[in-house]
């Protein structure tokens, strides 16, 4: 995966996060291309999601070198993204837990950073964002709360924010991790419509069948450390590390009931 | 006794010491309140601060204003500072004594309040690119407000009830208008039991009208307008394909 500069969303090398004197990750490098799918896999616990925070800087690396769309963010120990409130624009992120705003409709969610932080005009904001629920096929439910929204719907409008302010690429923190079958359905099939559509995105999962159908990467993660990566039917079909297998095993067998579901609902 | 031999005093002729009573009450509750959500913002930002040197002197605040009677802060103010120099009318003696109280009473609220909010939410907004002070002003502080309101609401009601006490310093509000109308009549009984009438013809209205407010707000009814005119052009721009 060696690619020219330009090509690539995300470039990490040699990173490091410690919490506590307890080193999380320890030393991985990392690369995105655009258009391209990468996934992260591995155990809870491995530093999967550090990484993925370090990306927008929601977790500050101790040590890194790290590029987002061609520009220098971090260097050595230091941040060297002058404007952090950009970089943060050019990645979105999507949450396990969804974290829509509580207290604002779906619309307003996807209006809120459009106008506030890219000050993007009013009647445009709000043109786009009912532009993207209906891309998420969420028009209908455009002045519901979330909390009158299913899990899938509110992920769904967590995407569509997240897409409001044209991201070079897009993080998703394990997005199906707290669904049902039905809403991991939903929010997979808008995913697999990213993907089709050229969005680049970085994603940490534990939906292994997903992983191998939409991944152009993936990268097996174990106690901060890369243990392997590849191509997805490489390293989900025939892993070389005892690791990386004894993994793959363990979730394809506790996923074959969930991918049945979810292949019923996303009618593949 | 009969209401007749109750209700014996002219209140024709007091009609308009009572208005001023009534007048001065709220004024007293408006600048009261006013200050003391705005110190208890503060000190509350304080209190959730990183810095140590900035919590610890907000916590003192909090205790010390917490733990001295209402009454023993306007004797302060009104009748100790004056020995220091210090001479304040007895209307910025009054609020300032209701905004030094109160304020410390409100900070506790808001600052569970703010802690309470999900660390998830600033998240997100961060990573959206919002900036601190859109996050707090967007985010956290709208939030903050809907867990806030019932406590702050019941401190709103209790800081009108205890304008009352500035009778003690002849503050012209409702109750020394009462005291005043009494020592006139020599009918204590009676004065006192429209006096409280009236507090409660005050308040009543007052909480419900709060409880109203805060039903609403719950219920998700857009208050801002600004929130109303974006919903109102999202609903126009969807047409029919809205359901809920």
């Amino acid at each position: 995966m060696s690619t020219s500069s330009a090509d690539v969303a995300v470039r990490i090398e040699g990173l490091h996060k410690s919490y506590d004197g307890r080193e999380v990750i320890k030393g991985v490098s990392l690369e995105v291309p655009t258009q391209r799918i990468v996934s992260i896999i591995g155990q809870s616990g491995g530093g999967k999601t550090t990484l993925l925070r370090c990306v927008n800087l929601l977790e500050r690396p101790d040590r890194a070198e790290m590029q987002i769309a061609g520009e220098a963010v971090f260097a050595g120990e230091r941040m060297v993204c002058r404007d952090l409130a950009r970089l943060r624009q050019k990645v979105g992120m999507v949450f396990q837990r969804f974290n829509l705003f509580p207290h604002l409709t779906a619309v307003e969610n996807v209006l809120l950073a459009q106008v506030t932080a890219a000050r993007v005009p009013e009647s445009e904001a709000l043109e786009r964002a009912v532009q993207l629920l209906r891309r998420v096929g969420l028009g209908h439910r455009a002045t519901a709360y979330p909390e009158q929204m299913s899990g899938g719907e509110q992920q769904r409008v967590a995407i569509a924010r997240a897409l409001a302010l044209r991201p070079t690429v897009l993080l998703f923190d394990e997005p199906t991790s707290s669904l049902d079958p039905e809403s991991t359905g939903e929010v997979l099939r808008v995913m697999r419509e990213l993907a089709e559509d050229g969005m680049t995105m970085l994603l940490v999962t534990h939906e292994l069948p997903f992983a191998q159908e939409v991944s152009d990467w993936v990268v097996f993660i174990d106690r901060g450390l890369i243990v392997e990566q590849g191509p997805p039917v490489d390293v989900l079909q025939h892993p070389r590390e005892e690791r990386t297998k004894a993994y793959v095993s363990t979730y394809a067998s506790h996923f074959e009931g969930g991918l049945a579901e979810a292949q019923r609902v996303m009618g593949i | 006794m009969p209401m007749a031999a109750l209700f014996n005093i002219h209140w024709g002729d007091y009609t308009s010491d009572l208005l001023d009573g009534l007048v001065k009450t709220i004024e007293f509750t408006i600048v009261g309140f006013a200050g003391a959500a705005l110190l208890g913002l503060v000190l509350a930002l304080m209190r959730l601060s990183a810095v140590r040197a900035v919590r610890a002197p907000a916590a003192v605040y909090t205790e010390l204003f917490k733990n001295i009677p209402l009454l023993a802060i306007i004797f302060l103010t009104y009748f100790g500072l004056p020995s220091q120099g210090v001479r304040l009318s007895v209307f910025q003696a009054g609020a300032l004594s209701l905004i030094l109280f109160y304020a410390a009473y409100l900070s506790e609220i808001f600052r569970s309040a703010i802690a309470g909010v999900h660390g998830g939410q600033r998240e997100a907004a961060e990573a959206l690119g919002m900036s601190r002070g859109a996050t707090f002003a967007q985010v956290i502080f709208p939030q903050a407000l809907r867990s806030a309101l019932p406590g702050t609401n019941t401190m709103l009601v209790d800081l009108l009830k205890s304008t009352s006490l500035l009778v003690t310093i002849s503050a012209a509000e409702l109750m020394s208008q009462g005291q005043l109308i009494a020592s006139e009549t020599f009918r204590a009984l009676e004065v006192y039991v429209v006096i409280a009438a009236l507090y409660f013809a005050l308040c009543y209205p007052f909480s419900q009208g709060l409880l109203w407010f805060e039903r609403q707000i719950r219920a998700g009814v857009p208050l801002a307008p600004r929130r109303r005119r974006r919903l109102r052009q999202a609903r126009v721009l969807l047409g029919k394909e809205i359901v809920a």
